[in-house]
């Protein structure tokens, strides 16, 4: 999908079919697998795997509980295909762009800025990692729960002083609030069909409503 | 104990890397522009980036470490002593020799650039592997670092020492010198030698050469030395 504020809305509305029931998520997949370049847009197994194995112990210790366990892991697992595939997809200033088109320049563009910022360091985190990956082998540390907390202790302040860096930074540079940017989108045929189909879920997920009722349980 | 590089070709994008040569016993000198392959040759000697033809071949080489070019990607520890036992190391030794002494308790990324470069390195020489890998060891530090830099590599009494640096103000003894430039590595030989043919040598040793002198090393006291020796 060429146009970010149509793959922002898909994503959005199966997002939500996703989570209000297990139909609403198989058929948000048949969406994503007739829709989407599929794999191509799967980040490498290094990061996809440990995600989906998290989602998994949850589910695992959910049905051990008594609870909607099989459910939970199918309605999370294509929240998260979807989200791989809205994140491949989103090239810089998009969300910006789709804000301030939807919002204004003041509301919109903050909120697009703070998206923008986001997006930027979901990938600063990734090579923050892979920093902490390269110094542990360099000195000879094993990958264990041991070296996990204060690798994650160490990333968490990272990324807390990297923001208020950022925010110095914007202040330096005179920044008070909003902003003015004209943006403009390229639609495609394709995707308004594949934006209308995505209502398709939606209205499915609405029908079972003895799922919805176990969700608010 | 030797390092040989054979037919080594890396490529990223439009650049391409080409090395060929081997490394012995003692300090080596690896000096080129900005840009030019050098961090890309150390990851290679480090075994965190695999060529696409060629080998890096390491013999009696039993421990190797690399210190990388930015410092702060070495820290994975919360507070500067931890970051030191994280090296096998105990701290009071090491923050000692990096002028740290009562900083262990403090957040590494409180430390100055330059503050945590004296601390990896001082951690990178106190492990004292057959092969060590500095990266832009002297960038950040102020001439007296530098020079306490230098000090510990001099002091290093065994194993291979490569050194990947644009620094030309101030250098250790080294015994043989290198050049990258555009991704190709070239060998100038053995100090002291092979200072007349280096390209990029700072400018006092270029001065001393001008003026008919011969120093033994690369270090501005031996161009001073060798300044004086013609001058009686």
């Amino acid at each position: 999908m060429q146009d970010p504020r149509l793959r922002l809305f898909a994503a959005a509305v199966l997002s939500l079919a996703a989570f209000a029931s297990t139909a609403g998520a198989v058929a948000a997949l048949v969406w994503w697998l007739l829709v989407t370049p599929r794999t191509k847009v799967l980040p490498r197994p290094g990061v996809f795997l440990p995600l989906i194995a998290m989602i998994a112990v949850t589910a695992a210790l959910s049905a051990w509980g008594g609870g909607a366990g099989l459910s939970y892991f199918i309605r999370m697992t294509v929240i998260l295909l979807l989200a791989a595939w809205v994140y491949a997809g989103t090239e810089e200033g998009e969300m910006l762009a789709v804000a301030v088109w939807a919002l204004g320049d003041r509301v919109g563009f903050e909120i697009g800025l703070i998206a923008e910022m986001g997006l930027t360091g979901l990938a600063v985190i990734r090579q923050d990692i892979e920093h902490m990956r390269v110094a542990m082998a360099l000195k000879g540390i094993r990958p264990g729960v041991r070296s996990i907390v204060p690798l994650a202790a160490n990333l968490i302040v990272t990324e807390i002083r990297r923001s208020d860096e950022i925010a110095r930074l914007l202040v330096v540079r005179g920044y008070t609030i909003g902003g003015r940017i004209c943006p403009l989108f390229r639609t495609e045929p394709g995707d308004v069909l594949a934006s209308i189909m995505a209502l398709i879920p939606v209205l499915l997920s609405t029908l079972p409503l003895r799922d919805v009722f176990i969700l608010l349980g | 104990m030797r390092v040989d590089l054979e037919g080594l070709v890396f490529a990223r994008g439009p650049f391409t890397l080409r090395g060929s040569g081997t490394f012995g016993e003692g300090v080596h000198l690896v000096s080129g522009p900005v840009g030019g392959g050098k961090s890309t040759l150390a990851l290679l000697l480090a075994g965190l980036l695999r060529p696409e033809s060629g080998a890096v071949r390491r013999h009696g080489v039993s421990s190797a470490l690399l210190l990388l070019q930015f410092p702060e990607h070495h820290i994975t520890c919360p507070t500067v002593a931890g970051e030191v036992r994280s090296w096998g190391l105990a701290p009071e030794d090491v923050l000692l020799r990096a002028d740290l002494l009562g900083r262990g308790d403090d957040d590494p990324f409180h430390l100055s650039r330059g503050e945590l470069r004296r601390l990896t390195l001082a951690c990178a020489v106190m492990q004292n592997p057959d092969l060590l890998v500095l990266d832009e060891p002297f960038s950040s530090l102020d001439c007296v670092a530098k020079g306490e830099a230098c000090w510990m590599i001099e002091e290093r009494g065994a194993g291979i020492t490569i050194i990947f640096s644009h620094e030309r103000a101030v250098l250790p003894r080294v015994d043989a010198i290198w050049e990258m430039e555009d991704g190709v590595l070239t060998a100038r030989g053995s100090v002291p030698d092979a200072i007349p043919s280096w390209r990029h040598a700072p400018p006092y040793l270029r001065y001393a050469l001008r003026e008919g002198a011969r120093p033994e090393n690369i270090r501005l006291s031996d161009a001073r030395e060798a300044l004086c020796r013609i001058r009686g």
